[in-house]
């Protein structure tokens, strides 16, 4: 069972985010007026909490530590500034509530740039 | 010492003295290493030593923390070398030369006409021993012998080959340099210069509207924007609005010189200074009749009087982090400005 209940949907307002844990793994649901996403609760870039530096203009979900922004329509980076993608998981909204399929909480690997590796330092 | 660079887009090499940083070392020499800070909080300089006898002065510093140090991971700008050494960045937009500016350099500065502005913050100029070009906005590192570390401040003025460097700085106890510059008489001691820095910049030739929000000694790189564009003329034909936060009337400076900015522009440069922590019942300043006066957050300040002012602008940001946050959010959620129209420097 990975389809997880998070919350029900008229608890996130439109252009808001709001973090909740379920079963002991936190994540994020953010409605970006046309439907919701869900996320780990941090910045993929400096582990910022989004739940605090993360806003929603449009459709678009920017940090507003360095300004790193996502697409919430299509899941895509998007700005000048964003160097790595958002991690989602999936959602559907179901009885009026909001599920998402979280197989095991997911975390960004912060310290271990695989450009920094030394055998494919130059290969990508 | 030579240092060679391998980065995704290439390799370079270049020349270090004693006691310089890579991170200088680079620079100066038109090598486009990645920094923001250049003073070890933000960890953006990081590269990983491949062979050579370098050595990490700050070892605690901020950007440092998440650092693989076992795998040579180190902060190019506090990092030395004593040998020739491999360096690896994991970058792929290093070039051997600046798109736009100017190649920072190191000169001497003495310093001079130090005087406090307001009970915590002090003005002062340095004096250097060979003329520096910047653009307005930027910033240099200073260091003196008196102080262990480098400490960045924006300039407050600006020419071309200028001789004289105006700074501003607000007393945070436990900052060195800081600690250092209003412990004592100051002027007359020799001070290590280089830069400039940062990418915060204003380009007259971009011709657009510009937005600056400055909490306290923020406002420098925006005095020296001030500065250029009434140098000039640039508000004949450019709109400027310009958001200055402080708490009280007590713990504002500068208001002369940002009346004569105001006075110069004319019409189409509004300074608006915002008080977070006093309402003076006034919406013009009683002494500098040029400013304008508002209560409250300088980003409230700046959302209530910019709404549907946005258009061709370029905003500016700088103050302490959650005054620039704030701000942050306001270009981009009322404003709509695009990311790449919103420069500040990423101090964390």
């Amino acid at each position: 069972m990975s389809w997880r209940r998070i919350c029900a949907a008229d608890s996130v307002a439109e252009r808001t985010l709001k973090k909740f844990e379920v079963d002991g793994i936190p994540v994020i649901i953010a409605n970006y007026g046309e439907g919701f996403r869900a996320f780990p609760p941090v910045c993929p870039h400096m582990e910022e909490p989004l739940e605090e530096s993360g806003f929603i203009e449009g459709k678009v979900l920017t940090c507003s530590k360095h300004l790193w922004q996502w697409d919430l329509g299509t899941t895509e980076m998007t700005g000048s500034e964003t160097e790595k993608p958002m991690h989602f998981y999936e959602v559907k909204e179901e009885n009026g509530d909001i599920h998402a399929f979280i197989e095991s909480e997911h975390e960004y690997e912060f310290d271990e740039e695989d450009e920094m590796d030394d055998d494919d330092f130059f290969n990508s | 010492m030579k240092i060679t660079v391998q980065t995704k887009g290439g390799q370079f090499e270049y020349d270090v003295d004693t006691g310089e940083t890579l991170l200088a070392g680079a620079l100066r020499n038109g090598i486009t290493l990645p920094y923001e800070c250049a003073t070890g909080t933000c960890g953006t300089c990081r590269g990983r030593i491949m062979t050579g006898d370098c050595h990490m002065g700050w070892d605690e510093a901020p950007g440092a923390a998440r650092l693989k140090r076992e795998k040579g991971d180190c902060l190019l700008c506090q990092t030395t070398a004593t040998s020739d050494a491999l360096v690896r960045v994991p970058s792929s937009k290093v070039t051997d030369h600046f798109e736009r500016g100017h190649v920072p350099c190191h000169c001497k500065g003495t310093l001079t006409n130090s005087r406090m502005l307001t009970h915590d913050v002090m003005h002062f100029d340095l004096v250097l021993d060979r003329p520096l070009n910047f653009d307005a906005g930027q910033f240099v590192t200073l260091s003196c012998d008196q102080v262990v570390g480098a400490r960045a401040y924006s300039m407050v003025n600006y020419a071309a080959d200028a001789q004289i460097l105006s700074f501003v700085v607000k007393h945070l106890p436990g900052g060195g340099f800081g600690d250092w510059l209003f412990g004592e008489d100051v002027d007359g001691t020799e001070v290590s210069v280089f830069g400039a820095l940062g990418a915060a910049t204003f380009y007259p030739e971009e011709d657009r509207n510009i937005i600056c929000i400055g909490g306290g000694s923020g406002i420098a790189g925006m005095m020296s924007i001030l500065d250029r564009a009434c140098q000039e003329k640039y508000f004949t034909d450019h709109a400027g609005h310009v958001f200055f936060g402080v708490r009280t009337m007590a713990d504002s400076f500068y208001l002369a010189e940002l009346a004569s900015f105001a006075e110069q522009a004319g019409e189409n440069l509004s300074i608006t200074v915002a008080l977070s922590d006093e309402d003076p019942g006034l919406k013009r300043h009683p002494e500098f009749d040029a400013l304008k006066l508002d209560t409250g957050f300088v980003h409230e300040a700046a959302s209530r009087a910019m709404a549907g002012r946005y258009d061709n602008a370029i905003g500016y940001v700088a103050g302490p982090p959650p005054m620039v946050d704030a701000s942050l959010r306001v270009l981009v959620a009322d404003g709509k400005l695009p990311v790449s129209d919103i420069r500040y420097d990423k101090f964390s």
